[in-house]
């Protein structure tokens, strides 16, 4: 099937947005999702954007049955190792089911991988849930170490409540 | 002791690198480290920074103390497209014999100010497993270790691979 990998524009964003709810639900996760497009407007399309986001496009005469023609999206931002140098997180993956078995999440990730090379990064990493068979051996197939295995990692987070508490907390000045 | 936190000025890449290594060190990883002043300085004093700093300098009474760098935190900003900005905590270290003076619980409440102020909803950050101190410091201030409660694994793609998929075939 043709498809294309392009630059995702503000335009997108609707699209971008219905397509984080569907992976959301994918993940179980699906109450967790509380922005929507107008925030990935405000944030990926301003001066200085948090992210950049890549879309798989299909022609008119192969859209989806409900009738889109944007049926997959990788959503990445740059960040930071101290030992090595600029980086990319590839935050999500996302293929429509209709749409997979076709190369388009290949597409996607590859692009990626350009788009980090051109920018000199030095490594790609990403989050994968541990019960996701496929997604890890997508990624294992294409050589990606599991550090969590491999190092111990684990991923940490503060958010609400927590982090409020952590700012409010310590030895004043 | 006193000591004041300030961001990082592009006359601190030495200091940042002198800790960045001095912590790889304590990790037995030294060799790792890659990374030159230049790429420092080019990476996050340029037009867009990839990286942010908060350094924390020694204010002695002392002459040879005062302006000594003795611990940082590096960060940048990230985004989960569920609830928007986070603020992602790359690097965070004192040296060993600046520790239990508050410097770090210091650098750590400056970070949590600046994430609210910049409409962050959450830190985050990657903890070895067998790092049981930080895991307890962490979970004792209401951190979620997201990799046991939900599941999330870090995966990684090295340069090689990186190389290797980002040429196609064919196009």
């Amino acid at each position: 099937m043709h498809f294309k990998v392009r630059a995702a524009t503000k335009e997108d964003c609707k699209e971008i947005s219905r397509m984080i709810v569907e992976l959301a639900v994918y993940e179980k996760m699906p109450d967790q999702v509380k922005i929507s497009h107008e925030e990935l407007e405000r944030d990926g399309f301003c001066q200085n954007p948090f992210f950049e986001c890549l879309v798989a496009e299909v022609p008119e005469e192969n859209k989806s049955k409900d009738g889109f023609t944007v049926v997959g999206y990788a959503f990445y931002f740059y960040t930071y190792s101290t030992w090595k140098g600029p980086t990319l997180f590839l935050e999500d993956l996302y293929v429509m089911p209709e749409f997979r078995g076709n190369g388009f999440g290949k597409g996607l990730l590859c692009k990626v991988a350009k788009v980090g090379k051109e920018k000199q990064c030095v490594r790609l990493q990403l989050s994968v849930l541990d019960w996701n068979t496929p997604s890890r051996d997508f990624y294992a197939a294409k050589c990606a170490q599991d550090l969590t295995d491999s190092e111990g990692w684990h991923l940490i987070r503060f958010d609400g409540q927590n982090l409020d508490n952590l700012a409010n907390e310590a030895p004043k000045d | 002791m006193e000591y004041k936190l300030r961001k990082a000025e592009p006359r601190d890449v030495s200091d940042i690198l002198r800790l960045v290594k001095e912590l790889a060190k304590y990790e037995e990883m030294e060799d790792q480290v890659t990374l030159t002043e230049k790429e420092l300085l080019e990476d996050g004093f340029g037009d867009t920074p990839f990286y942010h700093c908060i350094i924390a300098e020694l204010q002695g009474k002392n002459s040879s103390d005062d302006g000594k760098v003795v611990g940082f935190v590096m960060y940048y900003f990230t985004y989960d497209p569920w609830v928007g900005k986070q603020l992602y905590l790359e690097e965070f270290y004192v040296m060993d014999e600046y520790r239990g003076m508050g410097i770090g619980s210091g650098l750590l409440r400056h970070l949590s100010d600046l994430a609210m102020n910049t409409r962050c909803t959450g830190m985050m950050f990657v903890v070895a497993e067998n790092n049981e101190p930080s895991i307890q410091f962490y979970k004792l201030r209401g951190a979620e270790d997201l990799s046991q409660e939900e599941g999330w694994r870090l995966f990684r793609f090295s340069k090689n691979s990186l190389v290797k998929m980002g040429t196609p075939a064919e196009e």
